[in-house]
């Protein structure tokens, strides 16, 4: 290998670009043609195209980060500005639909019946099933600190520990919506409330099940002795974007769930 | 207190003088410590087993033997640093290369098989 004079990473040529695009263009394509002539062929073969992308370009990143050590620390100040980036656009992403759920309610249009919750909504129960989730997600906040000071500590049984108990939570609160959804009075075809109701909370939701994989491939890679206790900048990645839905939910639970009802 | 090279654990381990290894006095050759040449002054004692029983087996086995699994990230470092001039998507040998013809082959006909599709669904209803 050519002696390079600078820390930052020079990336091999890659064919993960050209494939994931592909794959996006087959899955929208295949939306319209399934939506046009009922056949979700072309859709599913851009899921599984995208599904190979996504698990051969990760890979790519894991080996090049620990197994040839192209992570040095300017290109892992570069990693966590993507990563401040990324988060920051999904705040906006979220503070759109707050917005959308502060316009319809702050005012209540006549058609709503003037009021809020509209005339007609049963809203949920705040101190139900959404304060036991509060409590699971406030929960799942202390556990991935004890995995992050573990694996800081070089503790690497605690970690285990603490980072599947932090997934067992996040499977629990997915589980929990879950069953809040099956039972919830209203649906998202009943009007703003609805549609502002199931957004949110679903985009949230979607959060979750991302942020609950994010760990659980840091578990596989702790149990793999991927992370020292200096270098493990994709636990922190992961640890970031669980607190970000975790306070997303906080807002969620005040704005809609209380306030809202 | 004796000592004796343990069969089972190949460590020292506390003896009673009478098993204890003792050059002057061979086992089984009929003469007994106290005839020995050497006097063996103090009578046996029942000794503590300290020795032979080491109470943290993890750290005795060394690096290999580690909560779940062992670390294998020093050889797959000099697997994936061998300078070979493959980029890094084919450094892992047959797996990767077969993987990585499959989603090619998929891209290249999921994209013909896009196009037609979308010609298809292009033209007029006949109807």
């Amino acid at each position: 290998m050519a002696h390079q004079a600078h820390a930052y990473h020079m990336v091999d040529p890659s064919p993960w670009p050209l494939t994931g695009a592909i794959a996006a263009l087959l899955m929208t394509s295949g939306l319209a043609i399934w939506f046009h002539f009922h056949s979700i062929s072309l859709m599913t073969l851009g899921l599984i195209l995208m599904l190979l992308t996504m698990y051969q370009w990760w890979r790519d990143i894991v080996r090049e980060g620990t197994y040839q050590g192209h992570h040095t620390p300017p290109v892992q100040k570069g990693l966590r500005y993507g990563m401040i980036l990324f988060i920051t656009s999904e705040v906006f992403f979220f503070l759109g639909f707050f917005w959308a759920f502060y316009h319809s309610s702050l005012a209540p249009t006549p058609e709503l019946g003037g009021t809020w919750p509209p005339a007609g909504i049963t809203p949920l129960d705040p101190f139900e099933v959404p304060l036991l989730n509060t409590a699971v997600l406030l929960a799942s906040g202390v556990t991935v600190t004890w995995a992050h000071h573990s694996i800081m500590e070089g503790n690497r049984k605690q970690a285990i520990q603490s980072l599947t108990l932090t997934i067992i939570l996040g499977l629990y609160f997915t589980f929990l919506q879950a069953m809040e959804y099956f039972e919830a009075p209203f649906t998202i075809a009943d009007g703003v409330y609805g549609s502002t109701f199931f957004v949110a909370t679903g985009f949230h939701g979607l959060h979750v099940i991302i942020g609950s994989s994010f760990l659980a491939i840091c578990l596989l890679r702790q149990i793999l002795h991927h992370f020292t206790s200096n270098h493990h900048f994709g636990f922190e990645a992961a640890a970031w974007y669980w607190h970000f839905v975790d306070v997303v939910w906080l807002f969620l639970y005040i704005s809609i769930y209380w306030w809202g009802s | 207190m004796y000592y004796k090279l343990s069969g089972f654990t190949q460590k020292l381990t506390g003896s009673a003088c009478t098993t204890a290894y003792n050059p002057q006095v061979r086992p089984g050759s009929g003469v007994s410590v106290s005839d020995g040449g050497l006097r063996v002054g103090v009578p046996a004692e029942s000794p503590t087993m300290t020795f032979a029983t080491p109470t943290k087996v993890v750290s005795e086995a060394g690096a290999m033997v580690e909560y779940m699994g062992s670390n294998r990230v020093p050889d797959l470092q000099r697997l994936f640093q061998t300078p070979d001039g493959l980029p890094v998507h084919l450094k892992g040998g047959v797996p990767d290369r077969l993987l990585y013809r499959t989603t090619m082959a998929l891209t290249i006909g999921g994209a013909l098989y896009c196009l037609v599709a979308l010609y298809i669904a292009a033209q007029p209803r006949k109807n």
